[in-house]
């Protein structure tokens, strides 16, 4: 949410009030696949992107939570992203093997998401981003801060703090 | 008041009251010593010292109520070291009134950078002045010890040549100082009364290298050169920094000053540390710690294989690589180790307060005051340790009177002390008073319906005086205000226990009662069973565990869809770990492990047991927080994550699932 309306605003004033060369702040993302859908999270959010740790179960966790890992002395818990963000999925046999694990940085701390393939580090201005086109996309409009258009692909910009905000 | 500390001296400030604190905490007990040894020249020294170095610290940052309050106490500690007048309990209640004020307004001005208004210690300022006077009507030091002084040491000292008469009566005056405490001196007295003109002089000496030593000609003389190395080594600091303050205007001398002390408390250097950052330093050790596991692993593997040259080097630089990352690891554990001195220092005064309130005769002895117990836990034993003194005082120890009728010395003896035990640290409280009374106090807690009168009747006298750390008891026929303040023996026990740890009561009736506190060595290691369910370890905190046995069929009695177990002739509730954690059972048990929840044992059935291992606890972050029967989690040796479980809420979260309701 926040970063949509900074987004504008930025843009505006840039078109506005300063008139010539100004260079736009630039949102640098990690693109990654969830199903079919391109969707990023913004660099800063982000604190590395690993494989194939060693997950623990938890019994009697939420059923969204897949386990916990070590990351570097930390217990940092690892959730199923799309179970989370109510979109279809089914847990392949070797999850822990073929997907890779980002940890974000969210207001519940550290937490791991599952991710189905990493596509890379996305640059582009600020003013790029556009509203979300309701109904377009498979995500709730609530965990989304807007899209972003790039050679023919809607990439979608999650908002990890309204899903990491909203239980209970 | 509100004091406005400009930007450059915060820093200062800062150090003034750490150091301030540090000086205050070594008062207390050191007044307290001094009472039983009012003689004791060099404690009035240090004593004298310690508020002189406040004093001096607070009128650079012109605090000046601490001023006011330090230069009396310090000008009746100078009588006080001079023979001029002697102590009296009631002179001590004062200066240690001053003392309490002194603290307050530091504490103060910490929190809210405000300090008392000068009108507000007026009253305390005019008894400390009448403490001064008690004795001896002349009333300031400064003009009374010169005299002192140098009476005493005139006959044995003479001056070398070039010395004005003005800085000859300095030194007489302050005999044991060196040039740059003389310089303090002058800074520290009234401006009216301050020798403007020696300080060129002192400053002019200093810079040469020159100290009081080589200024007057003792009858034993010592080597010179011997001499001269000693001073230019001790005197190089301050000596600069009074070079780059060359003119001797008050304001830049008495910068000159806090500088050259800055020198002196060199030795014992300390820094303070955000516990945070010893924790991320704990995680990082523990990081390194697994990957040596994993690379000795490695190595013994690559000298299986292959053995030439360059891998029994490699060898030899993995055993020395453990060796100190073993020890690297020992030395992080120690930053959170502190010393229980920090909290038994307060007590000499607490118990000398509190003994002449109650009017009795308490000698207190301290042992073993360098024991070193987790910061965590230091923190927390504090006020249990407060109330347990205050009942020893309060209910233990008799009156003089009472004591002499029984035969006892009239003063009691109340022993504090801590040691190591094993992996545990004991902290007791021993007194020679009167003791617990097993009777009363069964019959006190029947009184209160705690128990029932076929208990009390079984009841050993050990049980009994368990008793007193029930919920709602108190032995005191009347509630004091010593030890009757709401915080009942009832919450001593729930925070030991909550530390993982455990009280004891030994008790005499007439003899004393000792009550021990065993408590961990860390709270953030514990030691735990590692367990084996669906394929997965899981950690149990040994201290709910009460017993483990095999697994054998005959012993399980089927009763409805409950199961039971047989152990020796009791009949035990049985659960399977499997269904209490809601995860496939494989019906192959080996193990029974009991535990007690509440007041019953209920067995529990399990896959594998791997054994006992220490872990230590980490959390499993916000987002699983509050999943009910998980303790929290620990990274095993091979760098898994191993969760631990609190049998005692998974029991009950099942049994709430059971039923169908929450209660």
């Amino acid at each position: 949410m926040s970063s949509e309306v900074k987004g504008r605003e930025l843009s505006v004033l840039g078109v506005e009030e300063l008139i010539g060369e100004i260079h736009e702040k630039e949102v640098q993302v990690i693109a990654f696949m969830l199903n079919e859908e391109l969707v990023g999270v913004p660099i800063e959010q982000i604190i590395e992107i690993t494989n194939n740790r060693d997950l623990t179960p938890v019994p009697k966790a939420p059923s969204f939570v897949i386990g916990v890992m070590n990351l570097r002395g930390k217990i940092v818990p690892v959730i199923n992203l799309k179970e989370h963000l109510k979109i279809p999925y089914q847990i392949p046999e070797d999850i822990y093997r073929r997907n890779k694990i980002v940890i974000l940085e969210t207001p519940k701390g550290e937490v791991g998401v599952i991710v189905d393939e990493i596509v890379g580090s996305v640059k582009f201005p600020e003013s790029d981003i556009l509203p979300e086109p309701i109904g377009t996309v498979g995500i709730d409009v609530k965990f989304i801060s807007g899209v972003v258009q790039l050679d023919g692909e809607l990439l979608i910009l999650l908002n990890v703090e309204s899903i990491f905000n909203q239980e209970e | 008041m509100k004091v406005e500390i400009p930007e450059e001296l915060q820093e200062i400030l800062e150090e003034f009251l750490v150091e301030a604190e540090e000086i205050l905490e070594n008062l207390d007990q050191d007044l307290v010593d001094l009472e039983a040894n009012p003689e004791d020249k060099e404690l009035l020294n240090k004593i004298f010292r310690g508020i002189h170095t406040l004093k001096g610290g607070a009128g650079f940052l012109n605090l000046t109520p601490v001023v006011e309050i330090a230069h009396r106490v310090e000008d009746i500690f100078n009588k006080l070291r001079n023979g001029e007048m002697g102590l009296t309990p009631e002179a001590m209640d004062i200066i240690l009134e001053g003392i309490d004020r002194l603290r307050e307004a530091l504490q103060m001005l910490k929190d809210s950078r405000e300090l008392p208004d000068v009108e507000e210690i007026e009253e305390l300022l005019s008894r400390l002045d009448a403490v001064l006077k008690g004795e001896s009507p002349t009333t300031p030091v400064s003009s009374e010890g010169d005299e002192e002084g140098s009476s005493s040491l005139e006959g044995e000292v003479e001056f070398v040549d070039g010395i004005s008469d003005k800085l000859k009566e300095l030194i007489l005056q302050y005999p044991d100082r060196d040039l740059a405490g003389i310089l303090e001196e002058i800074i520290l007295m009234p401006p009216d009364k301050r020798p403007m003109d020696v300080i060129p002089e002192i400053e002019k000496l200093i810079e040469e290298g020159k100290d009081v030593k080589d200024l007057v000609k003792k009858k034993e003389t010592k080597p010179q050169e011997k001499e001269e190395g000693e001073i230019s080594e001790e005197e190089k600091e301050p000596q600069k920094a009074i070079t780059s303050e060359s003119p001797s205007s008050a304001g830049s001398n008495s910068k000159t000053k806090t500088t050259s002390k800055k020198a002196e408390k060199k030795n014992s250097e300390t820094i303070r540390i955000d516990v945070e950052r010893v924790e991320n330093l704990m995680n990082l050790v523990g990081e390194i710690v697994l990957d040596r596991n994993r690379i000795l692993r490695v190595t013994q593997d690559v000298e299986k294989e292959c053995r030439t040259e360059a891998v029994e080097k490699l060898v030899e630089a993995v055993t020395s690589l453990d060796r100190t990352v073993s020890d690297l690891q020992v030395a992080v554990m120690k930053l959170r180790m502190q010393p229980i001195k920090k909290i038994f220092s307060k007590f000499p005064r607490l118990v000398r307060d509190l003994a002449r309130k109650l009017n009795k005769k308490v000698q207190l002895v301290i042992e073993g005051e360098d024991t070193e117990l987790d910061r965590s836990i230091l923190d927390r034993l504090e006020d249990p340790l407060i109330h347990l003194v205050r009942n020893s005082l309060d209910h233990g120890i008799e009156l003089p009177e009472e004591r002499i009728a029984k035969g006892k010395p009239e003063a009691g003896t109340i022993r504090l002390f801590a040691y190591h035990e094993g992996d545990h640290i004991v902290v007791g409280i021993q007194d020679d008073g009167r003791g617990i009374d097993s009777e009363k106090v069964k019959k006190k807690a029947l009184e209160k319906g705690l128990i029932t009168p076929e208990q009390a009747a079984q009841m050993s006298d050990k049980e009994a005086y368990e008793l007193i750390f029930l919920p709602g008891f108190s032995t005191a026929d009347k509630v004091s205000d010593v030890s009757g303040r709401g915080v009942g023996m009832d919450v001593v026990a729930s925070t030991i226990h909550s530390l993982r740890g455990s009280i004891e009561v030994e008790s005499e009736p007439g003899r004393g009662t000792t009550i021990l506190l065993k408590l961990p060595l860390t709270v953030a290691i514990i030691r735990t069973l590692m367990l084996g369910c669906n394929g997965q370890v899981y950690a149990v905190p040994l201290h709910s565990v009460v017993e483990i046995v095999r697994y054998q069929e005959d012993q399980v009695k089927e009763v409805g869809s409950f199961k039971s177990f047989m152990l020796r002739d009791e009949v035990l509730p049985l659960f399977s770990l499997n269904e209490l954690l809601e995860v496939p059972d494989s019906n192959e048990k080996a193990f029974v492990v009991i535990v007690k929840v509440g007041e019953k044992l209920i067995a529990v059935s399990i896959e594998k047991l791997f054994g006992e291992e220490e872990i230590v606890i980490k959390s499993l972050g916000e987002l699983l927080s509050d999943i009910p029967g998980i303790a929290g989690a620990t990274i095993a040796g091979d760098g898994r994550v191993v969760l631990i479980l609190d049998l005692n809420s998974l029991l009950s979260d099942y049994k709430t699932k059971l039923i169908g309701v929450k209660r």
